[in-house]
Formats: structure tokens, sequence, C-alpha cells
């Protein structure tokens, strides 16, 4: 076959590599999420196997491997993810049960760059932080719901979408 | 002695913010605002319950799928209140 070898080389070698690796660390979660719910059982791992081919294939059908997601980075993420969403849960709970319960409702929207699917983890991160809410986004932007606009919880949107862009292998490209 | 008091004692904070949860639902005023405290603070409710329960765990593979659970609800509720919202928005721009 005659083709510019360099050129051919460099876009196909990491999109195969993308996408091989996106497959692996899919099947590895369903795998796992398999173990965990069948309690390893004998008689389920052969069942299992069949799940989690189909069920990386589906994924990998609805949600293209465009973007490296590692199962590590996530994991470094969960701390953060975790302190966040104990602040949110109690920062909304104060407010319910405080008797001025101090609201200020309000929308931003937020340009946001991100691919589909980075987006939609960008909003679902966003919903469980304090304060804001996503509500779909339009032409590229993200619609957040504010529960307070005086409370400066929108300062943490970019530094979220930076956190998300760091999990599919970008810089950040936040301003 | 010490596991069970650990469980007491988390189960009954993620109860507080069920309840939180709730009376946010009740005292907020527009569905945006009860979305934001169902979501947050009912996750963190599960969460407090989960951990609580995982005291009485005898297994790993028990823990693990307290854990798978947690992560569960908490997908599903993101994903859940982003669709609520849309929804929602819709509705009130076409009353408009």
């Amino acid at each position: 076959m005659v083709l510019t070898p360099a050129l051919g080389a460099h876009y196909t070698c990491p999109m195969d590599k993308i996408f091989l690796k996106a497959a692996f660390h899919r099947a590895m979660l369903f795998a796992g999420g398999w173990l965990v719910l069948t309690n390893a059982q004998h008689d389920a791992l052969a069942p299992g196997l069949g799940v989690s081919i189909a069920a990386t294939w589906l994924s990998l059908r609805l949600l293209p491997a465009r973007h490296p997601v590692m199962l590590w980075r996530l994991a470094r993420h969960l701390p953060r993810f975790v302190a966040g969403s104990l602040k949110g849960g109690v920062d909304v709970a104060l407010r319910a049960f405080s008797p001025r319960m101090r609201l200020n409702p309000g929308w931003i929207e937020v340009s946001c760059d991100l691919p589909d699917g980075a987006r939609a983890a960008l909003g679902g991160e966003l919903s469980l932080m304090p304060g804001t809410l996503a509500a779909g986004s339009a032409e590229g932007k993200l619609l957040v719901h504010l529960l307070d606009t005086d409370a400066g919880h929108d300062t943490a949107i970019p530094r979220e979408a930076a956190y998300i862009a760091a999990l599919i292998g970008r810089r950040s490209q936040q301003a | 002695m010490m596991a069970d008091l650990a469980t007491y004692v988390l189960t009954a904070l993620g109860l507080v913010f069920f309840v939180a949860g709730t009376v946010g639902l009740l005292r907020f005023p527009d569905t945006f605002s009860r979305l934001h405290a169902l979501t947050k603070a009912d996750n963190l409710g599960l969460g407090f319950i989960a951990l609580g329960i995982a005291f009485q765990t005898e297994t790993w593979a028990q823990l693990a799928m307290l854990a798978l659970i947690w992560a569960l609800a908490l997908l599903a509720a993101g994903t859940v209140a982003q669709l609520v919202a849309r929804a929602a928005l819709a509705t009130t721009q076409e009353e408009e």
C-alpha cells in the first residue's frame, strides 16, 4: 500500500490507541460492576462476559471514544468530588432549615467548549456541587441555575470545567 | 460496639439530610431551587446511610456492593437533575 507513511501513522495510531484504551477501560468498569452485583458467583461469570461485551459495544456506540477517560484520573478526582458534594449538601440543608431561608435564585450562561459527553458529566457534577444546577446547554453554552446569586457559587464552575477537561486528557481551556 | 455506634451516628446523619431535602422541596420557592435541595441533600443522605451500613458489612463484596449502589445513585441524581431542570425550563419558557 502506498501512502504518506508519516501522516498516516500519525493520524490512525493515536485514534486506535484511544479506542482500544477506552474499550478496555469501559469493559473493566462493566465487568467490575457485574462482579460486584453478582457477588462474583461462578455460574454468573459466563453471562457476565456476554453482558460486559454487549455493554462495552453499546457504550462505544452511544459515546464514541474520542477522548481517553482514564479510570485512575477518575479515582484521583473522587476526593475533590466527595468534598464538593458534602459542601453542597450541607449548604442546601442549612438553607432549607434556616428560618430566613436566604435564597436568591438566578441563571447564568457559561461558555463551555467541552464535547457532549464531557459537558453532560460537568452538568451532573455541578448539580451536586454547592449552589449550582445545570439545565442542559444551548448553543454550546451551559445553562446553570444558581440557588443564591450572591453566594459566589458560580466561581467554582470554571474550576470544575477544568477538572472534567483534565479527566478526558485536555489541558484547561476554560477562561 | 464501636461499629454499632458509628452506624447509629452516620445513619442518623443521613436521615437528617433526607429530611433537609424534603424540607427544601416543600419550602423552596420554585422548581429549580427545589431540585437543588433534592439532588444535593438526598445524595449526601444516601452517602451517610451507606457509610453507616458499611460498618455492619462482613465481607469486601458487601462493601463493594454498597459503594456501587451509592455510585449508581449519584450518577442517576446528577443526570436526572439535569434532565428535570431542562424539561422544567422548556415548560416555563413555553408558558411565558
